[in-house]
């Protein structure tokens, strides 16, 4: 379903990723782990379409598509999904108005009906308290003074109404405890199927306890040092990174 | 003055052509006014660019009008048009001036019950104008040639007084309609707001038009509010995207009175709003949020001056402005707090989002502060359109055009949920909402 080949992308000059290839098959969890500063992140707003990030070299497709073609909105509506690390405060902009429009604008693209008022709330209520989020920040500006878990849920709530193809998940256990870290990975896991691939990006391996992948990459300097199986995980909570970086610098 | 400008030249021949109209006879106190306004109006002379108060605001587009002062309509009212656009929250509350004047087939007044609303021009003929002698009171003769030549020439306006202890639920409304004339034509309406002590009530005033005439709308009121009175009022500025507008809005609060405004400036070619409180005894109040919006060719004005003479007073002031296209706005904000006006407590912020490179924005809060226990404080920004919030929302599937719109409306909400009558909050939103997507374009000044 995505395909990243030969990727290398500068921001202001610098390369942030220096040639990374990647299959992520439809139904499958991958993780992409790496220190701070690995390029984690960027790799995500690449693939969101965030501006400020030149694509150098390196093609990725997505759905047989050429992805970098596509505007951020684009992709949204072709069913690429970003759940931010940092997702953005939107003063005066209500979190169900602003929600029913980005299904809508997606339904409108995939050729399918306008969701009415009716089944639109039930939805919404529905995953809300699957999510365990206060129905009242669904009234609410979007993300505006909410906690850093009710930002998180908010993110995968979005993600559980847009059903997207692809979801990318960037850090979405941080900042978040036990308890609401089983919470929104429960969320997550309700997403997995056959037909949806999930991209999870993290720096722990915690998170990769509940949301359990099925490959493992490494990233570290921009490139994808090391691919393995859920055991990866495992051997880098235990031993760090540095044995990765020295066995690729050896 | 040896040496007249021509656009001095074209403003005296405005001037001129508008006092031809200049109303006679009405009470001896009247004509005096009106005489003592003629007199500041010919000293004043035009307002130019090297006054202050008018540095960043140009009159030019305004003389080249042949603004007619008796200009007749070109039809009929069409009364369907009109129930259009009618409150229902102010059925048997409203007013309605039609060209600047009442409208009495038009207004509907059944439900006023205790407060008098009326029109300006029937108490002074009716000799009962005992309460409109109050009329100029907060004026005076006119600070610029605009508020004297309204003096001068006022002839109609509300009169609306609230009782003493009366409170009033339902919210009164002047309705300021404009339909096409057979030339521009230029109206005066003068409006007197009595709220008594103890008194609350509840203005809404609109300004809007039936097509896209040209007209100047040359506008002063004077509210008074007698101790511990309560005044909510909300304005709509939305006319004619041709026309011209000037308001003048003086307020004088008496000790523990309590004032709550909402402005919203949304239409004209050219407008300007000047608001003048003046707090007359302790612990009064006044909250005062706006919003204006500025696209091509159009300007728009704020001019606030909040004068705390007495000690223990609050004011609130809180203005928000959209800028695009070729856009221009002003907002000059003064708070001026006296020597003997301690305790008081005064925040003023005005923020202004540019969605082009073109727009233009001169903002100028001024803090005159001669006492020393006192809280004043004071804000200004003026910033675009965050890309991380486009961002998210395009990530989300949504147009960039309507991402930008919906960042727009976030940026208006807390002044358009400041209005607490649902119907002119829904209005302004629409207004607003349509403007936007239409982009900068459609405002005309006079073509």
């Amino acid at each position: 379903m995505l395909s990243i080949r030969g990727l290398k992308v500068a921001v202001e000059g610098k390369e942030i990723l220096g040639g990374i290839d990647l299959e992520v098959p439809a139904g499958e969890v991958h993780a992409i782990m790496g220190p701070n500063g690995s390029g984690k992140s960027s790799l995500a707003y690449v693939l969101a379409g965030r501006e400020g990030y030149e694509v150098t070299a390196g093609e990725v497709s997505f759905d047989g598509l050429d992805l970098l073609g596509l505007a951020a909105e684009e992709r949204a509506r072709r069913g690429l999904f970003l759940a931010m690390q940092y997702p953005v405060e939107l003063p005066g902009v209500n979190n169900m108005s602003f929600l029913k429009a980005s299904l809508n604008a997606i339904r409108q693209a995939r050729g399918e009906p306008e969701m009415g008022a009716p089944s639109f709330l039930k939805q919404l209520r529905e995953t809300a308290r699957h999510l365990k989020l206060d129905e009242k920040l669904l009234q609410r500006s979007v993300n505006a003074g909410f906690s850093g878990g009710e930002k998180k849920r908010n993110e995968i709530l979005q993600m559980a109404m847009l059903e997207p193809r692809l979801a990318i998940l960037d850090e979405t256990d941080s900042g978040l405890d036990i308890d609401a870290l089983r919470t929104v990975a429960d969320g997550v896991n309700a997403l997995r199927s056959p037909e949806r691939a999930m991209l999870v990006v993290t720096h722990y391996q915690r998170l990769l306890d509940y949301i359990v992948p099925d490959r493992v990459h490494v990233l570290a300097g921009g490139r994808i040092l090391r691919s393995g199986g859920k055991a990866l995980a495992l051997e880098l909570e235990e031993r760090g990174y540095g044995w990765i970086l020295e066995e690729a610098a050896a | 003055m040896s040496l007249v400008s021509p656009v001095a030249e074209r403003f005296r021949a405005l001037v001129e052509r508008q006092l031809a109209a200049r109303p006679a006879g009405g009470p001896v106190w009247l004509e005096a006014q009106r005489s003592a306004a003629a007199r500041r109006l010919a000293e004043l002379g035009m307002p130019e660019r090297r006054q202050e108060a008018w540095r960043y605001t140009s009159i030019e587009p305004l003389l080249g009008q042949p603004f007619d002062p008796a200009a007749e309509a070109e039809s009929r009212p069409d009364l369907d048009q009109i129930r259009s656009l009618l409150l229902a929250e102010t059925e048997g509350t409203r007013l309605v001036l039609l060209n600047g004047r009442h409208a009495p087939a038009l207004s509907s007044l059944g439900r006023a019950g205790a407060v008098s609303v009326g029109s300006l021009r029937d108490a002074l003929r009716e000799g009962s104008g005992e309460r409109a002698r109050l009329l100029g009171s907060l004026a005076g003769p006119g600070e610029h040639a605009f508020s004297a030549l309204n003096t001068v020439l006022a002839q109609d306006g509300a009169l609306i007084r609230i009782p003493e202890e009366t409170a009033q639920e339902q919210p009164i409304e002047l309705l300021h309609l404009s339909m096409p004339t057979l030339q521009p034509g230029v109206v005066q309406p003068r409006h007197l707001v009595l709220v008594e002590p103890r008194a609350r009530a509840r203005l809404v005033e609109r300004f809007v038009a039936l097509g896209e005439p040209l007209y100047f709308n040359n506008l002063v009121s004077e509210i008074l509010l007698g101790d511990s009175a309560e005044l909510e009022h909300e304005r709509l500025q939305a006319e004619s995207p041709h026309a011209f507008h000037l308001s003048v809005v003086h307020l004088a609060q008496a000790a523990g009175s309590r004032y709550r405004g909402v402005v919203a400036a949304l239409g004209a070619a050219w407008s300007r709003t000047d608001l003048k409180v003046r707090f007359d005894g302790p612990g009064a109040e006044c909250a005062l949020d706006g919003l204006y919006l500025a696209g091509d060719g159009q300007l728009v004005d704020m001019h606030l001056d909040v004068h705390h003479a007495v000690p223990g007073c609050t004011s609130r002031q809180s203005f928000r402005g959209i800028l695009d296209g070729r856009g221009r706005a002003v907002f000059d904000g003064r708070v001026r707090v006296e020597r003997q006006a301690q305790k008081s407590d005064a925040r003023l912020t005005n923020a202004n989002l540019m969605l082009s490179r073109s727009a233009e924005i001169d903002t100028k809060p001024q803090l005159e502060i001669f006492a020393d226990d006192v809280q004043c404080s004071h804000g200004t920004s003026v910033g675009q359109l965050d890309a991380d919030a486009l961002f998210y929302l395009r990530s989300r599937g949504l147009s960039l055009a309507d991402a930008r719109r919906m960042l727009c409306m976030g940026f208006a909400r807390e002044v358009l949920d400041a209005f607490r009558v649902g119907g002119l909050r829904d209005r302004s939103e629409a207004l607003l909402a349509h403007r936007l997507e239409r982009g900068p374009q459609g405002q005309r000044p006079g073509d």
